[in-house]
């Protein structure tokens, strides 16, 4: 039994080992969501015109839609190759427990899609005048709320895993999900901008991450036992 | 109450009665569609199953003919 | 013996496909009905009968389709969601069937509610939409639908798609109070408004009868469509059994 429970911390660093590894290989594919959103964000101001008044009212919210749709992009590529070459099925018949495993997936993912899109962020909120003051709010903000997005698109994925064509579907499935994340997010951001206090929707997110890590990767696994009727 | 003063509904006619006709046509649709796929559904079912019969009677006489 | 021993024989019995077939296509029509007839009752009441309301003048008679269809989205949605649970437990094939032909009927009352309560914003409010929890939670609400529908046509395997769908409506179903605990909370950050459909007035009898007549009109409507549906879908999911042959051949006479 202990030998047992022993293996299991050495299981998750392999599979979290070998997905950064696979990703690191790509390296193209962790950069486009990057520009993606570098670029979603240089056609605000051109679209809305220079006044900072106004970007700096609206930056808030655009950083965090965009770093949302950028995710959403990279979402659909979480399990693709591990469906096309047979590893899923694998992970699902092994001894070691799905959701364990498919949390690290998810770990992993986030790690290579979502962080980036947090490192760059404070530029992407500079480019529309976000007062420097606020960026920690954003960041904080964006640290509690991406990987709560990862968690229930990791849900959603896992679902449409035995489709084809799931793109769409998947903005389809995911976007009214993250409502809530999205509203939370930017009142935090807005309040810090207003002055106001900005603990509690960042706690409200805190708590709404803990109950996603607990209980999504459980419900990526029945998820996925559904979607490839295993 | 005349006709003329019912269908002016108070003024608010053009809210009132486009709600009404929303109302009547996506349930009136939404009757319709299960209709339609079933009369579809058992016309393939019956093609399937001539089909089957055609088949069933070419292996019967298939099997009843003597090879050369 | 209890009276508990032969409960699950009979609803065990109901949930073979063709008994259910035959026992929905007796209460079909008798369903069908029942929703024409209180309808049309009711909007007689509704149109005719009820006085206009002293604020809202005869704006207000959109009450009568509005609040129903809105009842129906959650009602539907809550069926559904039961059915999925069980469909996902027990794997029954009927449950299935019930929880994903439940989808479209739900949506179309989810459009229903959201066009006509635009419609009546407009003259009452001065605007067709505004953001306010209840109303974002109803547009959620029909986006959920039609991801349920979207997913349950992605899968090539039919039932296997009606089981992702149905684990997507138990999704759903944790989704919507928090989508509307969250407006709220949004709406008190931005102070928006909020609206009451009726300001102070309370409503009187002659426009309450109506009211709750046509919410009992869209519960049999409900049974009626979502009973022909079910009939349909069951027919082409046993498509190789003897006993929808046995329909088709008896139809094709007919």
């Amino acid at each position: 039994m202990t030998e047992h429970q022993a293996s299991l911390a050495p299981a998750c660093a392999a599979m979290l080992r070998r997905d950064l590894t696979l990703a690191w290989r790509r390296r193209g594919d962790i950069a486009m969501p990057v520009l993606y959103a570098l670029i979603v964000t240089m056609l605000f101001p051109f679209a809305l015109g220079p006044e900072d008044t106004l970007l700096l009212r609206i930056a808030g919210g655009v950083v965090l839609v965009t770093v949302l749709l950028a995710m959403l992009l990279a979402l659909d590529a979480m399990f693709s190759s591990d469906i096309e070459d047979g590893s899923l099925e694998q992970l699902v018949i092994a001894p070691q427990p799905l959701a364990l495993m498919l949390g690290m997936k998810i770990l992993a993912h986030w790690l290579t899609t979502a962080l980036p899109l947090i490192v760059i962020s404070p530029l992407l909120a500079a480019m529309l005048h976000l007062p420097v003051a606020v960026i920690p709010v954003l960041l904080l903000a964006l640290l509690m709320a991406t990987p709560l997005l990862s968690l229930l698109g990791a849900v959603l994925v896992a679902l449409t895993a035995g489709t084809r064509r799931s793109g769409m579907l998947l903005a389809l499935m995911l976007l009214p999900l993250c409502v809530p994340a999205v509203i939370f997010a930017a009142g935090a951001v807005a309040a810090a901008q207003q002055g106001l206090p900005w603990f509690s929707p960042i706690a409200w997110l805190g708590a709404a991450l803990v109950l996603a890590v607990v209980l999504a990767p459980m419900a990526c696994a029945a998820a996925l036992r559904i979607a490839l009727d295993a | 109450m005349t006709l003329q003063h019912f269908l002016s509904m108070g003024g608010y006619a053009a809210y009132v009665w486009p709600a009404y006709a929303v109302f009547f046509i996506v349930l009136i649709a939404d009757a319709i569609a299960p209709r339609i796929r079933r009369r579809r559904v058992l016309r393939e079912l019956r093609a399937r199953i001539a089909r089957q019969g055609v088949r069933q009677t070419r292996a019967d006489s298939f099997s009843t003919t003597p090879s050369p | 013996m209890s009276s508990s021993s032969w409960i699950p024989l009979w609803l065990h019995k109901l949930g073979s496909p063709p008994i259910f077939y035959r026992f929905a296509g007796v209460v079909r029509p008798w369903a069908m009905a029942l929703a024409i007839i209180t309808g049309a009752i009711a909007l007689y009441g509704g149109l005719v009968l009820a006085p206009a309301d002293y604020q809202q003048g005869d704006a207000y008679r959109i009450i009568f389709i509005h609040v129903p269809s809105a009842w129906m989205s959650m009602f539907i949605y809550g069926v559904m969601g039961i059915a999925a649970f069980i469909a996902l437990v027990w794997r029954i094939k009927l449950a299935e069937v019930v929880a994903m032909e439940s989808a479209p009927i739900g949506a179309a009352f989810t459009f229903i509610t959201l066009v006509t309560g635009s419609l009546w914003g407009k003259p009452m409010w001065g605007t067709w939409w505004t953001w306010d929890a209840r109303l974002t939670s109803e547009l959620v609400l029909l986006f959920l639908y039609l991801g349920v529908i979207g997913l349950y046509h992605a899968f090539e395997d039919r039932r296997q798609g009606a089981r992702a769908a149905a684990f997507l409506a138990i999704i759903g179903i944790i989704n919507v109070p928090i989508v509307h605990f969250s407006v709220n909370w949004w709406n008190t950050l931005h102070q928006g408004s909020t609206i009451s459909i009726f300001g102070h007035s309370k409503m009187s009898g002659a426009m309450l009868w109506p009211l709750l007549l046509m919410m009992l009109a869209t519960k049999f409507y409900y049974i009626a469509s979502l009973f022909r549906r079910v009939r349909t879908d069951l027919l082409s999911l046993e498509s190789g059994k003897d006993w929808v042959r046995q329909i088709a051949q008896d139809e094709a006479r007919s």
